[in-house]
């Protein structure tokens, strides 16, 4: 057997480039495209200021709803002609939201893409939005929370979110609303969140092969009767911390596992600590190799796997680690993971650690933007977060010279040990009385 | 479009030692995918021994000779790479996407893993990633509402002694009764250079990859007698329909159909994957049109059909559908078998026929829309059918189905004789 022993070095490093952008006015809109050379497949997306951050409070879920009533027919043709058309061009209309945006998707191989814009146009700007389809559709998109609620996650995340966030505000609601707010919408409240945000042009996302689309067509047909103009998204929201750390227990008998959501507020997305926060994130509990993995995967075997990182939308942010754990190390799994918190928090992070988060994070850039659906995603953050067209150039070069020093920095201001909230779903009878002794803080049963 | 699925470069050659090496070159993106895949999967498990070949895939993460236990990963993604590994009953595969800089260190750690693994394992490894596993195992399948759906379609599916019979995950009885000796030999026995296809996709060279990896991986000795897995290729009809009732902490009925079809690869798979699409994929698919829409006895996020692609015996096809509130699963099940029995005797039309194809056509070229894609692609095709180029004809196969292939397959194999029905009923609240 002769193995080599030693590892190799690299070779040398290729340039990065991300797709050359363009950007153009259209009809009264706004096309972003990235240009992906003999790339068969193209990317149509539409991005509207009509994300959950929009809906009032109390109608959690409208987003939602909306998105599913706008293939239930079109002025032009009923909901199953609308189907057999899109689909005829090998794509579904894919929608999705988040608290910033609303967005709807088509995929389609490169010389079919104007045909499908224009039949997501028509979904967007003129539903059908029959009172009897709407109602349905509520009825359905609630029906299909319940079946989501039924598994362990939703209900321990709107625990933990109205716990940081504060359940009087939209922020402090699940983004997707939960089964009762989705079915108390009716069909004025579609009908009025339609005209108020999806009557707007918004910004055409392309992503293909640029020498066989003809964008202004493309945008043409996106801003087709549409009006009125951007609106002020609003500055960021001061969400403050916890003054202790509490344990809140969601009841689940029966379960095998705990459902662990640990997490406290943390800054914005255009924060300046954005890049160094990240990587203080990534060495904490964002990669296989991170900490909290090695420790309670790899070393105690209490998981199949452990994450946590700082996630940030345009207003607001958070911090949190989530897992599932056996039910019977519950308690000793929470005292590991506050734990490498708070080592974290105090003592920074390591050189070696770095090294590996900053590559890590830098080279996904490479590895993880390849489809015009990556790419498609990268474009809609730089129209979202008002960033320039070179952002992943300098944004990789902001990840690979980030020091020790700034990232440890990150650290200590942004990890707050004390103000977690501690959300554990699991079998109350089984793990209550470990989970007072543990003393991570107090423990509340939450009462639905 | 172009006439083949595969409009890339591609070349072949065999080291000494019998590990089959596949490159194909693209320039685009400044990254390359090296994807390894091991012919052994839970079909090649003796009754005993079942879950050893996927816990074995988390122990091929945990060091070799010279690679410490945690740096795999700690390497992998220091250099800003992507990777994992999969299990299923045919095979193990295992992948890594990184800057095209580092391929070498990818094939270094590949070769590390495939000739020096016995030699680093431990008992303290073996126990922790039992663990793991059962807590995976909990997860995926005992923690989740109809979780363990594709544990309890197997055995009705594939009989007793079949290498199909019993779920990849295993048993936890099995893992905990086997000792490191077992695993040594499991490792020994399978993960050889002869048993294995290497593939590098993206912007290097076939001389450079066929240099190093003659390099990293020619050291390796091959192994003579890897023992075959049972012979899966034939099931014998059983005449009569198997149904299974379970009642369980679930939100709403559910039902699932599924028929043993074809091997994957084979033109009457390629009809079932066709089928598949027409009755289950999509809101113009028939089951979607018939029971979500029409009927309205569906809920309409959860209904679906798909093949699942098995090369080495009749590989399954199934569907799903889920009751809207008030329907009861008698009612959603005689649903689901006439629109499957209408395949038979409702002929499927042009629109149907194009639209499914579209669909596929699409899915194709996202698959090969990576580097990685295209790189586990070319590994199963030199794996599963000795020719990395036979995955361009794939796609051409799909579109060449005509509906009466369809509706003789239908007649054929998804009569009502030869069914597996499992139904999950609602728990009774107190």
């Amino acid at each position: 057997m002769t193995l080599i022993t030693t590892r190799p070095g690299p070779g040398a490093a290729r340039p990065y480039r991300f797709p050359q952008v363009v950007r153009r006015a259209v009809a009264g809109g706004q096309v972003v495209a990235a240009h992906l050379p003999g790339q068969n497949l193209a990317v149509a997306l539409l991005l509207l200021d009509g994300g959950a951050g929009r809906e009032p409070v109390g109608k959690e879920g409208l987003g939602a709803v909306l998105a599913k009533a706008l293939e239930e027919g079109t002025g032009q043709r009923d909901a199953t002609a609308y189907a057999l058309a899109i689909e005829a061009l090998g794509t579904e209309l894919v929608t999705g939201l988040d608290w910033d945006s609303f967005q709807v998707s088509v995929q389609v191989p490169v010389d079919r893409l104007n045909a499908a814009v224009e039949l997501l146009a028509e979904a967007v700007r003129t539903p059908k939005l029959d009172p009897a389809d709407v109602l349905r559709v509520r009825d359905d998109e609630a029906t299909a929370l319940r079946m989501d609620w039924a598994n362990p996650g939703p209900r321990a995340d709107a625990v933990l979110r109205a716990e940081l966030f504060g359940v009087d505000n939209r922020w402090g609601r699940p983004m997707y609303g939960d089964p009762e707010s989705v079915a108390a919408l009716d069909v004025d409240d579609v009908t009025v969140f339609h005209s108020e945000w999806f009557i707007r042009p918004g910004t055409l996302i392309v992503a293909g092969d640029l020498d066989r689309i003809d964008l202004d067509a493309l945008g043409a047909a996106a801003f087709a009767g549409t009006a009125g103009g951007a609106v002020e998204p609003g500055g960021p929201i001061e969400v403050p911390l916890p003054g202790r750390r509490r344990v809140i227990l969601v009841d689940r008998p029966g379960s095998v596992q705990s459902t662990l959501r640990i997490g406290h507020p943390s800054p914005h997305r255009a924060h300046p600590d954005h890049v160094p926060m990240t990587l203080a994130g990534t060495v904490l509990g964002g990669a296989f190799t991170s900490r909290l993995n090695h420790l309670i995967r790899e070393v105690h075997g209490y998981t199949y796997g452990i994450r946590g990182d700082f996630a940030s939308s345009r207003r607001f942010g958070r911090f949190a680690i989530s897992s599932g754990v056996q039910t019977a190390v519950t308690a000793p799994a929470l005292v590991e993971a506050v734990g490498e918190v708070s080592r974290t928090q105090l003592t920074g992070v390591t050189e070696d650690e770095l090294a590996v988060a900053r590559s890590w994070r830098a080279g996904q850039l490479s590895v993880e933007l390849q489809t015009p659906r990556a790419i498609a995603s990268a474009l809609t953050t730089l129209v979202v977060h008002d960033l320039p067209d070179d952002y992943h150039a300098r944004l990789r070069e902001a990840l690979l010279a980030a020091d020790v020093d700034q990232v440890s920095a990150a650290a200590a201001a942004h990890l707050h040990p004390e103000s977690l909230t501690v959300v554990v779903e699991g079998d109350s009878a089984i793990i209550r009385d470990e989970l007072v002794a543990a003393n991570l803080g107090e423990v509340v049963d939450h009462t639905p | 479009m172009p006439d083949s699925g595969y409009p890339w470069p591609i070349e072949t050659t065999r080291l000494d030692n019998g590990l089959r090496v596949v490159v194909s070159e693209d320039r685009t993106a400044p990254a390359v995918a090296v994807n390894l895949w091991y012919d052994v999967g839970s079909r090649h498990e003796p009754e005993g021994q079942t879950g050893f070949a996927h816990l074995f895939e988390h122990l091929m993460f945990e060091g070799s000779v010279n690679v410490a236990k945690t740096e795999h990963m700690r390497f992998i993604q220091g250099s800003g790479g992507s990777l994992n590994a999969t299990t299923n009953p045919d095979r193990t595969n295992y992948f890594e996407t990184v800057p095209a800089e580092h391929l070498e260190l990818a094939l270094w750690l590949e070769a590390d893993r495939m000739g020096g693994l016995v030699p680093a394992l431990t008992q303290q490894t073996l126990d922790n990633q039992r663990d793991v596993v059962k807590n995976e195992r909990r997860q995926r399948y005992e923690n989740v509402p109809y979780g363990d759906a594709w544990l309890r379609l197997l055995p009705l599916l594939y009989p007793p002694g079949h290498p199909y019979h019993h779920a990849t995950i295993g048993s936890m009885a099995d893992l905990n009764a086997a000792g490191l000796p077992t695993f040594q030999a499991f490792h020994e026995t399978y993960y050889a250079p002869n048993n294995a296809v290497l593939t590098v996709v993206g912007d290097t060279t076939a001389a450079e990859v066929f240099a190093l990896a003659d390099k990293y991986f020619g050291g390796v000795p091959p192994r003579a007698d890897i023992p075959a897995a049972p012979d899966g290729r034939t099931v014998p009809a059983t005449g009569r329909p198997a149904v299974e009732t379970v009642t369980a902490d679930v939100p709403a009925p559910r039902v699932y159909v599924a028929h043993r079809t074809h091997r994957f690869g084979t033109p009457g798979y390629d009809v079932t994957t066709v089928l598949a699409t027409v009755l289950g994929s999509g809101r113009g698919s028939r089951l979607y049109q018939r029971l979500a829409d029409g009927e309205r006895i569906a809920q309409p996020d959860l209904v679906g059909a798909y093949g699942v692609d098995l090369a080495h015996g009749p590989a399954p096809l199934i569907a799903t559908v889920t009751a809207r509130p008030g329907v009861t699963a008698e009612r959603l099940r005689d649903g689901l078998a006439e629109v499957v029995d209408e395949l038979t005797t409702v002929p499927v039309t042009a629109a149907e026929l194009d639209r499914a194809k579209a669909l596929l056509s699409t899915l194709w070229w996202r698959q090969m829309s990576t580097v990685d894609g295209r790189a586990d692609t070319l590994g199963r095709y030199a794996t599963q059918f000795g020719d990395p180029a036979k995955a361009g004809e794939r796609l051409p196969a799909w579109l060449a189905v005509t509906a009466e292939q369809i509706a003789e397959q239908a007649a054929e194999l998804l009569g009502a004789a030869d069914r597996v029905t499992l139904i999950y009923q609602p728990e009774e609240k107190p």
